[in-house]
């Protein structure tokens, strides 16, 4: 799918003008008068679908004057049995593309599902806040016909072990420092916009979805006996710009998409509905081995301070050939803004800095513009509280309970990591193996080829010509 | 004897709306818990219907909804007194409605508007009455008439949905009490991102607190 | 939503004429022909009368209909946004007319070409001897839906005191009269004091 589609849509019929959205939109891209329509203005959209989230104006049943709900919903990409009300603010849906490619018996079908899929899906099928489903996720996607239920958290692993050695190896030669992480495709297209010339410190590593997309096609592909050319990689992300980003020209591998179509937890919810799949009695079921298997350092991609604290968990030991002491880095886990620490690990103290909400990075970054930054590392996830607030996560209706569900969502979150037995991603059999058998090590040449990227200039003046 | 009290309503400020729709929204929700709907949108199977109806002109924009008046002519006309001042409100027993349209065309405010009724995220049928649709006799749905209710039939508890719903929302809110005493919050007033609404509780012989802001828009009715 | 008539009592003077002008329409023969002692007068609205106030009252075609939802063998039904009853399946049971909280339900001898019905089975000694019973049916407000020109008692009325109210018009009353209500507010200014 290549990006022709902006993916973050207003909808005039139904915008109020209230506004609401341009206050939770951190880079201003939502444009027009108080009172009537908005627009989006594409060139600055981070497509982060916090405008999705906020908006409440809905689509009357009783307003006449309206396109109907059916045309509604195929111009949104969304199944016709959606029930629930459409708004304003939107995000274009592939749930009709891919439920027709499900039924697709020629294709190989590969599905990934990002660490914070498992702590919200539950909230729509009416479950409280918190609750834990990856068992039931992945028996509903294997009900959905998924020839592989595959996940992002193996490729949050991988992630760990690339970005963590990439880090090692800058602090070490001092070049190009700080160093941002580069997971979060909204932060990267900001980056990309606002910042060109710094583009050179963030991480090369590709997100872990592209990560894993660029595995499925070929190592797992490999292991399957399947041509890559036949297999469907599927991502369910809690993120609106992950579709923006599969759909970015340099994400394929060999001439293959690597991640062919991005849905999100709103549209897994819808598809596991309209298929009549009974999510709540559903069994618990495994995830499918290799780019299944993960440590809880993956697990914690979805919350902020997430990819920090996997990465020192690894980079601790990889370092020091020590046991980290501690495991759980309460210091680097928090909400909203700007939060930094200093991580003692062997002679070198590690200062990092976690950024949770974009808005807040325009600081960080005249610092690393002005050669001031004193910090090594540097977490920036777009969204308020990282991806468990995603444009893409359950949308509530009151929010007055925003607060308590992404509080739900990252209690969860570190549940489920200091439930895993292995919570280091380096620990992680299946990464040892993917190393030992297929890629050699950490930013050797095959990682070079499928798990790195490099990033574009999106400057004002590129846009207009 | 306790001493009558002028009923309380909820009333809003046109200056301060936004016309966001929250508060439409967060009444549908307060509301629909029996028809399983929990936090998320995608739990929401029937139609958004809420109490009170966010007016959009071109110069402004304000929720209306009905003043609970004291001698409300909604339930003067009801011929079925489903319409019945309790605990200081004016309540619609949803049970008791036959649908007549009298009180919707009563209401002087446009306060009251008549819907399809729902139970367990379904249309309610009539027991008998049926209708001529797609060429046959069909159970007809009943439609019944809806208004505010201060969020006085709202109950927490029940599924574990709902539970998690109210004990997030709803109950911080309905919990916490008014200045002028003992009701609780109304999901619109509670949700409303501006504090466009306010709930009203006057008391007996007693007016709205006279303002120099007051004596000033008297100067606006000068010839 | 059905349509249906409804009563200014300020305008009514209680002249009866919509009585009149119901039974018109809905004689298969022509009134004024007829004998005045066979003449069925049972009209479909009633103009009541008291110290204060005249006004008819007939039928309000209520969506959720009680009279509908009590009729035992579905002789009552939703039809072309009207409440109508099958008078030739009635039983004759009363219930509806129990059931209306209106008093829009009478019961009434039924004819049929300008003739009482007789039941075939059902004899009664009412008149002395036995014989075959007269069929007696629910009547109410039909909205003269068989004429095709509306309500008669609204056409009629001398002093425009009837409404014919369709569907849709609720609604456009009730949005005049919310935007008319949030105009009168929007003036009102600041709620500080409360």
């Amino acid at each position: 799918m290549p990006n022709i589609d902006p993916i973050i849509h207003i909808d005039e019929q139904l915008c109020t003008g209230c506004r609401r959205c341009a206050a939770v939109c951190p880079v201003d891209a939502i444009i027009g008068e108080a009172g009537t329509p908005q627009r989006i203005d594409e060139h600055r959209c981070v497509v982060c679908g916090q405008c999705v989230q906020a908006c409440t104006a809905y689509a009357a049943e009783s307003e006449p004057s309206l396109t109907s709900r059916a045309e509604k919903l195929r111009q949104r990409g969304q199944l016709s049995s959606v029930r629930e009300p459409l708004f304003a603010a939107y995000s274009t849906g592939h749930a009709l593309e891919l439920k027709e490619a499900l039924a697709d018996p020629k294709r190989y079908k590969v599905v990934q599902c990002a660490p914070v899929i498992r702590v919200s899906l539950a909230e729509e099928f009416g479950l409280p806040f918190g609750t834990l489903t990856p068992g039931k996720m992945a028996a509903a996607l294997r009900r959905l016909n998924f020839d592989r239920v595959y996940d992002t958290n193996f490729g949050a692993d991988v992630t760990i072990m690339e970005e963590g050695s990439e880090l090692i190896s800058r602090v070490m030669s001092g070049e190009r420092l700080p160093m941002f992480t580069s997971c979060c495709p909204a932060w990267v297209k900001h980056a990309e916009t606002a910042a060109p010339k710094l583009l050179e410190h963030l991480s090369s590593c590709k997100s872990p979805m592209q990560m894993i997309g660029a595995l499925v096609k070929t190592y797992s592909a490999e292991l399957d006996g399947v041509d890559p050319a036949n297999i469907l990689s599927v991502a369910v992300m809690p993120c609106t710009c992950k579709k923006f980003e599969a759909g970015r020209e340099e994400m394929n591998v060999d001439g293959h998409r690597e991640v062919d179509l991005v849905i999100t937890t709103r549209e897994l919810a819808q598809l596991i509905k309209d298929m009549g799949i009974d999510f709540i009695n559903l069994p618990d079921e495994p995830f499918d081995s290799p780019l299944g298997k993960y440590s809880g350092a993956g697990t914690i991609f979805g919350a902020t301070g997430g990819v920090m604290e996997a990465a020192i968990r690894t980079g601790y030991e990889l370092v020091t050939h020590e046991s980290i002491p501690n495991l759980q880095l309460d210091f680097i886990r928090g909400d909203e803004g700007i939060r930094t620490a200093a991580v003692q690990i062997g002679d070198l103290e590690l200062r990092v800095a976690m950024v949770a909400g974009l808005k807040y990075v325009s600081s960080i970054l005249e610092q690393v513009a002005d050669g001031t930054s004193p910090y090594h590392f540097i977490e920036v996830m777009a969204c308020p509280e990282g991806c468990v607030s995603g444009g893409g996560q359950p949308k509530l209706l009151l929010e007055t309970q925003r607060k308590r569900a992404y509080q739900a969502r990252k209690s969860a979150i570190y549940r489920h990591d200091s439930n895993q037995k292995v919570r280091k991603s380096h620990e992680n059999p299946a990464i040892i193996k993917l190393y030992k058998d297929f890629l050699g090590e950490p930013l050797g040449h095959a990682s070079h080829h499928l798990l790195h990227t490099q990033f574009i200039s999106r400057s004002a003046k590129e846009e207009l010509s | 004897m306790k001493k009558e009290r002028p009923n309380s309503f909820v009333i809003a400020e046109a200056g301060k709306c936004i016309g966001c729709k929250a508060c439409e929204l967060a009444c549908f929700t307060v509301h629909n818990q029996d028809n399983g709907v929990a936090a998320s949108v995608g739990t929401v199977t029937i139609p958004v219907l809420p109490r009170l109806y966010v007016i959009q002109t071109d110069s402004f924009t304000m929720p209306l909804q009905c003043r609970h008046c004291e001698n409300a002519p909604c339930a003067g006309v009801c011929p079925v007194q489903a319409i019945r001042q309790e605990d200081g409100a004016i309540l619609i027993d949803e049970d008791r409605c036959i649908g007549c349209k009298a009180c919707a065309v009563a209401c002087p405010f446009g306060a009251v508007s008549l819907y399809k009724s729902y139970g367990n995220g379904q249309e309610m049928k009539q027991p008998y009455l049926k209708e001529q649709q797609n060429g046959r006799l069909e159970r007809k749905a009943r439609v019944i008439a809806y208004k505010c209710d201060l969020c006085r039939n709202i109950e927490s508890g029940g599924n574990s949905a709902s539970g998690e719903m109210v004990s997030a929302g709803a109950v911080n809110h309905y919990g916490s009490l008014t200045e002028n005493g003992g009701e609780p919050f109304p999901a619109c007033v509670s949700v409303c991102p501006e504090q466009a609404l306010t709930l009203v509780s006057p008391s007996l012989g007693e007016s709205r607190p006279r303002t120099a802001a007051g004596l000033g828009s008297l100067r606006s009715l000068r010839l | 939503m059905n349509s249906f008539v409804l009563a200014d009592p300020d305008k009514c003077i209680g002249c009866h004429t919509c009585e009149a002008a119901c039974v018109v329409a809905h004689s298969g023969n022509d009134l004024f022909e007829q004998e005045e002692s066979e003449i069925a007068f049972y009209p479909r609205l009633t103009v009541i009368e008291t110290d204060e106030v005249t006004a008819p009252v007939q039928c309000r075609h209520c969506e959720d209909a009680p009279c509908a939802n009590v009729c035992p063998n579905g002789s009552i039904t939703n039809k072309n946004n009207s409440i109508f009853i099958n008078q030739d399946t009635c039983i004759g049971c009363k219930t509806c007319m129990l059931a209306c909280p209106y008093g829009a339900i009478s019961m009434v001898t039924a004819y049929q070409d300008g003739q009482k019905q007789r039941q075939s089975g059902l004899r009664t000694n009412a008149e002395g001897a036995w014989s075959r019973k007269e069929r007696i049916v629910a009547n109410k407000c039909d909205l003269c839906d068989e004429s095709g020109n509306g309500p008669e008692c609204v056409r009629v009325c001398p002093t425009d005191a009837l409404r014919f109210i369709v569907p849709g018009q609720i609604d456009e009353s009730i949005a005049r009269k919310r935007t008319a209500s949030a105009q009168l507010l929007q003036q009102f200014g600041s709620l500080s004091g409360y």
